[in-house]
């Protein structure tokens, strides 16, 4: 089965604690949410905390987001046996160090998934790289299962703390340990997660603008893949990762222009187009086909939200109505 | 089928420099006729370079301006000659449409025998998945060696040796100096670039190729291409490492897949100097002028480096006293602070006075055959 490309612009990370964040989450046009167990759980509430996952991942995608939990890296029995529910997508596992680490959660959740009646296979490992032996390991933890589709890291708050580095400087303090996870993620053909560098010294995690700058930076430079802790973001990330209708039209323009080169012993020319020279070959077209994709993706995950916040709406408003009538009687 | 579709036969194999040697010997006791001896070309030893491989002892060959030059373009491949370049590839593999391919191989005997009247040594760039017929097109006595692009594994890397050895022997060359550079492009082939640098004693340069498009490394909100400065530094370290010799340049957007401006070109060259390359592949002959001249010491860094062996000449020969910090640092060269005259720093400006040097040597035996005059031994 060819699986479809994910389309997950925007999510925002939330602990599962605070029903005010919760319960508003399926408002927010997030592609994703991910229901947090780990950081922003207070360790006393951790128990609590797990009760609350399965009735929070229908709540949560009520508006067509994914649904996706983060687990702490020392409770992974624990936790998983309180998450693996359907409707789950995706367990994220934090400063993943060592492949056993991975092949440990693989196996826990096939057991689960079959217990409760979940496809095997289908729900997903997110691991993030957050220390330097995350990175020394890096090709051994993304290979330790396939259910691991994308894949990034060397960069945020717990890398910086593992260095001893501060993380909001005006250059880029993580080149090699980025380069190594990312190079890493090529080679195993899985989906990049990472971004390229923005000076941020502000820190700031509900500037819109912000937001949209880093996204639209991302984009251009081939990343797909958003989140983030306020929902200020979600919008501007959406909008970011989604190609505009200029680069559409450009896509469809080089496509056109390749198809030229066809037959001809070029396999690359210069065009001038707008008063700018530009190359056309097959590694633009090869972009181009992709960004189509891309494009049309979003567009269809756009709908398919709209979709579900109106269904949720007219089932909210059924009920509200019969209330009104039964309230009536 | 596999990727190589070529049966090789290793009883035949052994030693590949001991059946030259032998033929040698044949020769000397009037047996046989001469070995052919191909021009600016030695025999591979592992004894040769302080027991590391050997890699053709070649590494510390002026190869500044790596032309890249499409076989299917008969009018680019007859001027390649006069473009100045230290080395021209011709290349069978990324700029040649399918449907060329086999006039390109063809052409290829009587382009080599081009490029080397012009003083340019000769590469041939093929293609890992078409092995078989690339070389067989290319091996041929004016060949310095081949550029494989898009390698991933030392598997393919053996192969190429394997069939290398076979031609050799096939065409009367000596056995083991044909050459090869290996373009890692891919992510695989980055990812196992130590094993593709020691697959082969054959393997003397490790460059990124085309990587920026073959990876969809696009530009960054800084210029930078994405991931390239992480990949030409691993690429630099695991080549230095193995004693093969980094080939690339710093691009910077919008340079694309080795195609600059001469201007920016000459930027990426003195960066690409700056950070541990030694010359850079380029496509367009307007590009090549800026690589020699990027990947040539400056005037005034060569003048800074004489001055600095000088000042430690005099002071550590000469009958003065005692050394002491104080006394080494030479000051007064334009352009520079007070400099320190310690070992490291004066064998380094020694190596430079010398790659100055080696440079100038180079553009004379390239001015030499232009002209047709005899070409000074290397």
């Amino acid at each position: 089965m060819v699986e479809r490309r994910k389309v997950r612009r925007s999510g925002l990370t939330m602990p599962v604690v605070t029903p005010r964040f919760v319960d508003a989450a399926w408002t927010r046009g997030c592609d994703y949410i991910n229901l947090d167990l780990e950081d922003s759980v207070p360790i006393h509430l951790k128990g609590y905390a797990r009760g609350l996952i399965k009735d929070a991942i229908g709540n949560v995608s009520k508006g067509g987001a994914e649904a996706f939990t983060r687990i702490n890296h020392d409770f992974i029995q624990a936790d998983l046996e309180s998450i693996i529910w359907p409707g789950l997508e995706k367990v994220n596992y934090p400063k993943a160090e060592y492949a056993c680490e991975i092949e440990k959660l693989d196996w826990i959740i096939t057991r689960l998934e079959r217990e409760r009646g979940i496809r095997h296979g289908s729900v997903e490992i997110g691991t993030n790289i957050e220390t330097s032996v995350g990175v020394a390991n890096s090709y051994e933890i993304a290979s330790a299962s396939p259910r691991i589709k994308e894949f990034g890291g060397a960069t945020g708050y717990d890398m910086s703390r593992d260095l001893g580095v501060e993380m909001f400087v005006g250059f880029d303090q993580f080149v090699y340990g980025k380069g190594e996870v990312e190079l890493t993620a090529r080679a195993l053909g899985l989906e990049v997660r990472a971004a390229p560098y923005t000076a941020n010294v502000s820190g700031s995690v509900s500037d819109p603008d912000r937001a949209f700058e880093e996204a639209e930076a991302a984009r251009r430079c081939g990343f797909r893949i958003g989140g983030g802790l306020h929902p200020n973001v979600v919008a501007p990330q959406v909008k970011g990762f989604t190609p505009n209708q200029d680069e559409v039209d450009d896509a469809r323009w080089v496509l056109e222009q390749v198809r030229d080169l066809e037959g001809s012993s070029d396999t690359w020319k210069e065009v001038v187009k707008d008063g700018q020279a530009r190359i056309v070959d097959a590694y633009e077209a090869e972009r181009a086909t992709e960004l189509l994709e891309w494009a049309e993706l979003c567009a269809q995950r756009d709908q398919g939200k709209e979709e579900a916040v109106a269904r949720t709406r007219a089932e909210e408003a059924a009920v509200k109505t019969g209330q009104a009538t039964s309230g009536g009687n | 089928m596999p990727w190589f579709n070529h049966a090789v036969d290793d009883s035949a194999g052994g030693d590949p420099s001991a059946s030259w040697l032998a033929t040698a010997a044949l020769y000397y006791l009037g047996l046989s006729a001469q070995p052919e001896v191909v021009p600016n070309q030695r025999i591979a030893s592992d004894s040769l370079k302080n027991g590391l491989p050997c890699n053709n002892c070649m590494t510390d060959r002026i190869r500044r301006s790596w032309l890249l030059v499409p076989m299917s373009k008969p009018e680019r491949v007859d001027s390649a000659h006069l473009a100045g370049a230290d080395v021209v590839v011709l290349d069978l593999a990324e700029l040649v449409a399918e449907r060329d391919k086999p006039a390109a191989r063809d052409n290829m005997q009587q382009a080599l025998g081009r490029v080397r009247a012009g003083g340019s040594e000769a590469f041939a760039q093929v293609d890992p998945e078409l092995l078989y017929a690339d070389l067989r097109a290319s091996v041929w006595p004016e060949l310095t060696g081949v550029v494989v692009n898009r390698l991933e594994s030392p598997d393919q890397i053996r192969e190429t040796s394997r069939l290398l050895d076979e031609l050799e022997e096939e065409r009367g060359l000596i056995p083991g100096s044909l050459a090869i550079v290996a373009s890692v492009e891919t992510a695989k082939g980055n990812l196992n670039a130590h094993e593709i640098a020691t697959a082969s004693p054959r393997v003397t340069g490790l460059t990124l190729g085309r990587a920026d498009l073959v990876m969809d490394l696009r530009p960054e909100p800084s210029g930078e291409i994405h991931l390239y400065q992480y990949l030409m530094q691993r690429l630099i370290i695991v080549a230095n490492s193995f004693g093969v010799t980094p080939i690339g340049a710093w691009w910077r957007a919008p340079d694309r897949g080795l195609l600059a401006t001469p201007e920016r070109t000459l930027e990426a060259a003195i960066r690409g100097r700056a950070i541990g390359f030694k010359g850079s592949m380029c496509l367009l002959d307007a590009q090549v002028s800026s690589l020699n001249e990027g990947f040539t010491p400056a005037a005034f860094e060569i003048e800074a480096a004489s001055k600095l062996t000088a000042a430690y000449r005099d002071r550590v020969g000469g009958p003065g006293p005692a050394i002491l910090a104080d006394t080494m640092t030479v000051s007064g060269v334009e352009g520079f602070g007070d400099l320190i005259a310690e070992p490291a720093a004066v064998d380094q400006a020694r190596n430079l006075i010398d790659l100055a040097g080696r440079c100038g040597a180079r553009d004379e035996a390239k001015n030499a055959a232009l002209e047709q005059r005899p070409v000074p031994a290397p």
